[in-house]
Parts: C-alpha cells; structure tokens; sequence
C-alpha cells in the first residue's frame, strides 16, 4: 500500500547517502529533519546523455512494507509523481535500480514515466482515488496537462472493502443500536460485509485490485478519470471494467481490441493456457479454479475468505506479524484444513490420496494444487488457480509441475509414471530429454525467464533440497548467475547461499558485467574441487559415466533457451 | 478559635470503615496494575494485540477508576475523622454511594474487557454510568457537607 513519507514509512537510510545501483550517475539522498529529498539525473531528459541534468526532488509517497520500498516524489508539475531511479530491498536492506526489481527484458526499461502513479496505481493504492488527468495518461504529456489528483486516504482503508460507510457512521452513532444488534446478531444493512455477500461478489470486493482488467472504453476511464471507480463493494464487478481471463473471453471483442492496442497484455501476465502467473493477481486464478467456477452449492464455494480474513480474529493465537507473514490466513488456513473442510472424502485418509506422508511436504494440499508458479516481488508465489499437477501442463504450456518443483532431482518421466500409478492420469508423449533429464533442469536450460526464475527460487526451497539434496544444484545456479534477466540471477544467487558451502557466497546481482562471470566462475571452481558426494553423480542431472558434469549436453539444452523476451506484469 | 468538628461514634466509624475500604481497595487495584504491568513485560496477545485494544483500555480503566476510588476512600475518611460535620443519614448515603462506585466503576470496566464487540466493550460496561452517578451523589454531598 501507499503511505505518506515519513520516518515511520520510510525504512531506507536517507541520512547524506550515496546510491550508485542506479542508470547513470549516483543518486544522492538527504533527510532533512522530516523530509526526504534525492538529487539525481531527470529521467525525462531527452537530449544527449553528456547533457542529462540533475534534479532535486523531495520524496513524498512510499508504497511497499514487506519486500520493497518504493519511493513517489513530486515532480514538480502540480501534483505529478514519478518514482525514484532505485527501489530499496527491506530483507537484503539494499538499494537496487527501479528496473532490477521487475521480470523484464534486458533491452527494455520499465516504465517510469511521470503520472503513471496518478494515473493507473492511485486506483488500488489509495481510497476513492481520482486521477483528474486533463487528458487520458498517454495521450499528451503530462506536463502539458493539468493534473489535480485526489484521494481520500491513503492505502486500503475502510471503505474500500466495506463501500461507503457514511450513513452507517451517522447510525451507529447510538449505542443502543449498536447492543441491539450485537445482541440479535444481526448483519447491519448499512455496511457491505464482503464475507458476508454471495460467493461471487465476496471474492469481487478482493478482486476489484487483485485482479486484472480493463476500462470497456475510453468514456469509462475519463468517468473514473473524474469520480473515481465506479465499483463499489457488493455491485457485481464485471458491470464496470473488463476482467480479463483468457480461458474465458479470449475471444472476446474486448480482448481482441486490448491485444491490438497492446499485444503483450495477456502474454505478460498469464500462461498460454490462460491461467494467470504473476502475483497480486489472485483473484484471476481463483475465478480459474474448479473449487470456485465448478462448486455444488453456495456454501462449498471457494472465496477469497475462505482462506484469508483481512481483520485478525480475537481468537486467533497468532500476533499480528505472524498473522501477515502468512499473507492474513485465518486461523487454522495454514494447513490442510483449509482444503479438507469441503473433501472429506479425502479427510479420512489423506495418505491414501497423496501417497506421501502426512506431515512430509508432500502431504500438503496446497503444495501439489498450489504451487509456487506464480512469480512477483522477486519471489515465486502460490498460484491460486487450484489444478491437479500433471506433467502435460509441463510439456504443453511450460509452466512447472508441483511434483517435479519439490522432486526437481527427477525426469517428467518419472513424474508421469507416478501419476499414471496413483491416479490414472495418462502417460504423455515424452522427448528425449524430458524422459532422460531431470525436470528442473530443463526448466533452468530450456524455460523462459518466467520459469528460470521459479525454478531457481524452487532450488532454494527447504522442502525440495530436503527431497532433491542440493550440492548438484551448484553448477546449474551457476549458470543462471550470467542470466541476462535481473530477476533470475537474483533468485539464483539467494538459491545458492542455501546450499551448504555457498551461505558466504558474495555476488551482486546488478553488479559489473565481468565482477559477474567471475563470481559464476569462481562457483563453478569452488563447487568442482569440494567433496561432492557420489550419489548425485546421475545421468539425469547431466553428470557422464565418469562422474563428471557433462557440459555438452548442458550446452545443448542451453541452446533450445526460450529467449522470447518476457515482461511479467506483476 | 478555630471550630471544632463535632463527632458522633458513627462518624468516627464510617471514617475507620473507609480508610480500611480505601487502603484494601488500593491493594487489590494497584495489584491488577502489577498484572497488567506483567502482560506488558511479556507481550501478552491476549491484552495488547491490535485485536484487543478494547480490552486493554478497559483493563486499563479498571486499574486507574480502582486506585483512584481507593484513594478517595481514605480521603474521605480522613475528612470525617477530622472536619466534616455531615448527619448520619447523609454519612450513610455516601458511604453506599463510594462503596457501590467503587465496585461498580472498576467492575464494570473489567467486565467490558473480558468479552467486548469489534470496537465496543461488553455489556458489562452498562453498569459503569451507574456507578458513575453513585460517585457524582457521594462528591455533591461531601461537597456540600464541607
């Protein structure tokens, strides 16, 4: 969410520092008793580099307190924004370019363009937010326009869940009422409960922000441009914006008329079978699942509170971090529970379903119909698109399976030879080296940037290295070091610091191009002459007859690369 | 020359009854801040999670109406023993009305706290005004009688 910038906000050290992880020269910050200001080089310049000014701006917005910290400063032209050239990582406590943080073509820079807060953030990272651009953002530019944005709070307060609430203020304003009503149990009518609306509308006071859409047409977006959203809690959503969801209205005029004017905008957000794969986007993959479009009755449903609750229950024994550390899971959600509470069938006996043990990772209801295949934040994240691991999900759409993500040391064939026993789920036509390779290294050679990345954050993941082991991993991570995408050799590097032997590994994922390969190179070196026990030495993790890693075959797998460039619109 | 109270042997024990009343008052609700104290030392969820700030503050108001009372108890007493000249039925009157503030105000606090609605005490907190008014009826006569 978005706060205004203050000590409390603000977790970076502002006090006369020098950032150098940003395009061009240093930035250079002040705090100034209260204030926050960054001097560096105008990211609007236009003309020659040599020529590019610096500018002083003070900082006045900050969005993110989990992973990042994203500062907004005031451009200077009415109340535009624009975000600093350099975002500052909470748990590395660093500072990274603005575009290092997003999945996204090497060659390409990521949009930092002045108004992009006031004109498409204001509408999830405030309350009743009015952009009051003169002119549609992008038409004309900002400094030519007037921009006289609004918001009545700041982050997601109140009424953004709850609609409305000035008539239940002025109500509840007698006591008595209010006894009256805890005492009947009644729900006051004056007030949206959103756990309390129909399955579909409950889940849509979530989705208005944890969803993906778009206005029907440009009046709808100078409306909101004016009034703000139109979308209130409990009105059926769908009436005012476009959702997009491939497996559904991919076809669509709508959808059509958006991939013309933007041809990347389903590619970057979801998988080719439709099912969404970047984070902050939950309700597209909840909308996608059976446990919601396919359910008996109301009750059986799946809504978003099924799972979650956005105000912590005075019964639950959790603290409040504990609580968000679990992205706000009810009581009693964090476990098998919260699946077995509709299949009881399987609750009788869940070893019998999942051939694994109860407690091992195996066992989980959401590791196998939730894995982490989505991808945002610099972390892969549950996908909330319940499915069924198969291994043609794998071989078909490319996305990784859950089985092969904890089981990254075995082949698909392996994989579907499984599934095939357990469940009847047919064999697929296998290549050659998704039956002779293991999986997650396809993944690392073959995959997309989008995959590399889960996969290298999935060699990194307790409950894999305790199934897969993690010392053949070394050569592979290695390799994805010199990935041409920030992100994956991000995640392959904090990957590596997991395995036992690598916890000091030193390496700056935006560093120097050659500071890069030499520390790929020096893990290699480390990695080749470290005691490397013998029972990883496999075909299937590309290792020959002579225990040695075959780097051909490495090579060749290398060279089948997706290299299609992917922007992850998280 | 000064004025010399004029005491009657009722006078003197309802002074004794509330200085006893206010000191064992003072013992019990300085104890429930020692323990409020303790759920503060050791983080105690059940009395300082967000979740709970109703009942913290209706824990806390039971300490501070408690202690005050207590207070009030042997001030009083004190101020029979020494000037005040107040008739028995009036003595008998505030005497009810501190000792009924004194379990009514704190109590009702307490009971508001132990189980409370998402911003708004328990119904124990409905006895509160009514120990409220007794105070208000006992300060009125103190007052008047001083």
């Amino acid at each position: 969410m978005t706060q205004i910038a203050t000590s409390d906000s603000v977790r970076a050290d502002f006090d006369g520092i020098i950032v150098s992880s940003v395009d061009g020269r240093p930035m250079q910050l002040e705090r100034h008793q209260d204030e926050f200001w960054a001097e560096f080089d105008d990211p609007g310049w236009n003309g020659p580099p040599e020529a590019r000014p610096r500018i002083t701006r003070q900082v006045v917005m900050v969005t993110g307190s989990h992973h990042q910290n994203i500062y907004w400063y005031a451009t200077g032209h009415e109340r535009t924004l624009n975000i600093l050239p350099a975002v500052y990582l909470l748990h590395e406590a660093r500072w990274v370019p603005r575009d290092a943080v997003v999945l996204h073509p090497p060659n390409q820079r990521v949009a930092t363009t002045d108004g992009h807060w006031n004109a498409i953030c204001i509408s999830c990272h405030t309350t009743n937010g009015k952009p009051l651009l003169s002119e549609p953002f992008g038409s004309v530019p900002i400094n030519q326009q007037t921009v006289a944005t609004t918001a009545t709070e700041f982050g997601i307060s109140c009424e953004a869940c709850h609609g409305p609430a000035e008539a239940h203020v002025q109500i509840n304003r007698n006591p008595m009422r209010r006894y009256r009503e805890y005492a009947n149990e009644e729900t006051d009518p004056t007030i949206v409960q959103p756990k309390k609306l129909d399955s579909v509308r409950s889940s849509q006071v979530c989705g208005q922000c944890h969803g993906i859409w778009e206005f029907f047409d440009a009046k709808a977006e100078r409306q909101a441009n004016t009034a703000g959203l139109p979308y209130r809690p409990g009105d059926e959503l769908r009436n005012t914006r476009f959702v997009a969801q491939p497996t559904v209205n991919a076809n669509t005029d709508h959808m059509k008329n958006l991939l013309l004017a933007d041809p990347e905008f389903v590619r970057g957000s979801f998988w080719r079978d439709g099912i969404v794969r970047v984070s902050g986007r939950e309700y597209n993959g909840l909308i996608d699942s059976p446990c919601y479009k396919d359910a008996a009755t109301a009750e059986r449903t799946l809504t978003c509170f099924s799972c979650h609750s956005m105000h912590k229950s005075t019964d639950d024994p959790r603290s409040i971090d504990e609580w968000a550390d679990t992205h706000q899971l009810s009581s009693g959600m964090t476990d098998n529970a919260a699946c077995l509470a509709c299949h009881e069938t399987i609750e009788a006996d869940v070893q019998a379903h999942t051939n694994h043990t109860e407690t091992s990772s195996g066992g989980s209801c959401y590791n196998c119909h939730m894995p982490y295949t989505s991808y945002g934040l610099m972390t892969a994240i549950r996908s909330h698109t319940i499915t069924s691991p198969t291994v043609q999900e794998s071989i078909e759409v490319g996305r990784p399976n859950a089985c092969n993500l904890c089981h990254l040391d075995q082949t698909l064939s392996w994989t579907s030879s499984h599934l095939n026993d357990w469940y009847d789920i047919p064999v697929p036509e296998l290549a050659r080296d998704e039956r002779s390779v293991a999986a997650s290294i396809l993944w690392l050679m073959k995959g997309d940037a989008g995959v590399r990345a889960i996969t290298a954050w999935h060699m990194g993941w307790q409950p894999a290295q305790g199934v897969s082991g993690s010392p053949w991993m070394v050569p592979f991570l290695g390799e994805l070091l010199g990935d041409q995408y920030d992100a994956v050799r991000f995640l392959a590097a904090q990957s590596l610091r997991s395995v036992p032997g690598f916890e000091e590994f030193a390496y700056d994922f935006v560093g120097p191009v050659d500071d890069r390969i030499d520390a790929a190179v020096g893990v290699i070196q480390q990695w080749s002459t470290s005691s490397f026990p013998d029972r990883y030495r496999l075909p299937r993790l590309l290792f020959n007859a002579n225990g040695a890693l075959d780097i051909t075959a490495m090579r060749d797998l290398f060279d089948e690369r997706d290299t299609t460039a992917l922007f992850l619109r998280e | 020359m000064s004025h010399v109270p004029k005491h009657t042997p009722a006078q003197l024990i309802f002074a004794s009854r509330h200085i006893r009343f206010g000191w064992w008052s003072l013992l019990v609700f300085l104890t429930l801040g020692l323990v409020l104290e303790v759920f503060h030392g050791f983080k105690i969820g059940f009395y300082l999670d967000v979740s709970n700030a109703t009942r913290r503050l209706m824990w806390t108001l039971a300490h501070a109406h408690g202690a005050l009372l207590g207070i009030i108890h042997i001030v009083f007493g004190l101020n029979l023993r020494a000037t005040l000249e107040m008739n028995k039925s009036n003595i008998s009157l505030v005497s009810i009305a501190l000792i009924g503030a004194s379990v009514l105000l704190p109590g009702g606090f307490f009971l508001g706290g132990i189980s409370f609605y998402a911003g708004d005490p328990g119904v124990g907190i409905a006895i509160v005004p009514l120990g409220a008014g007794l105070l208000l009826v006992a300060v009125f006569l103190t007052a008047r009688a001083n």
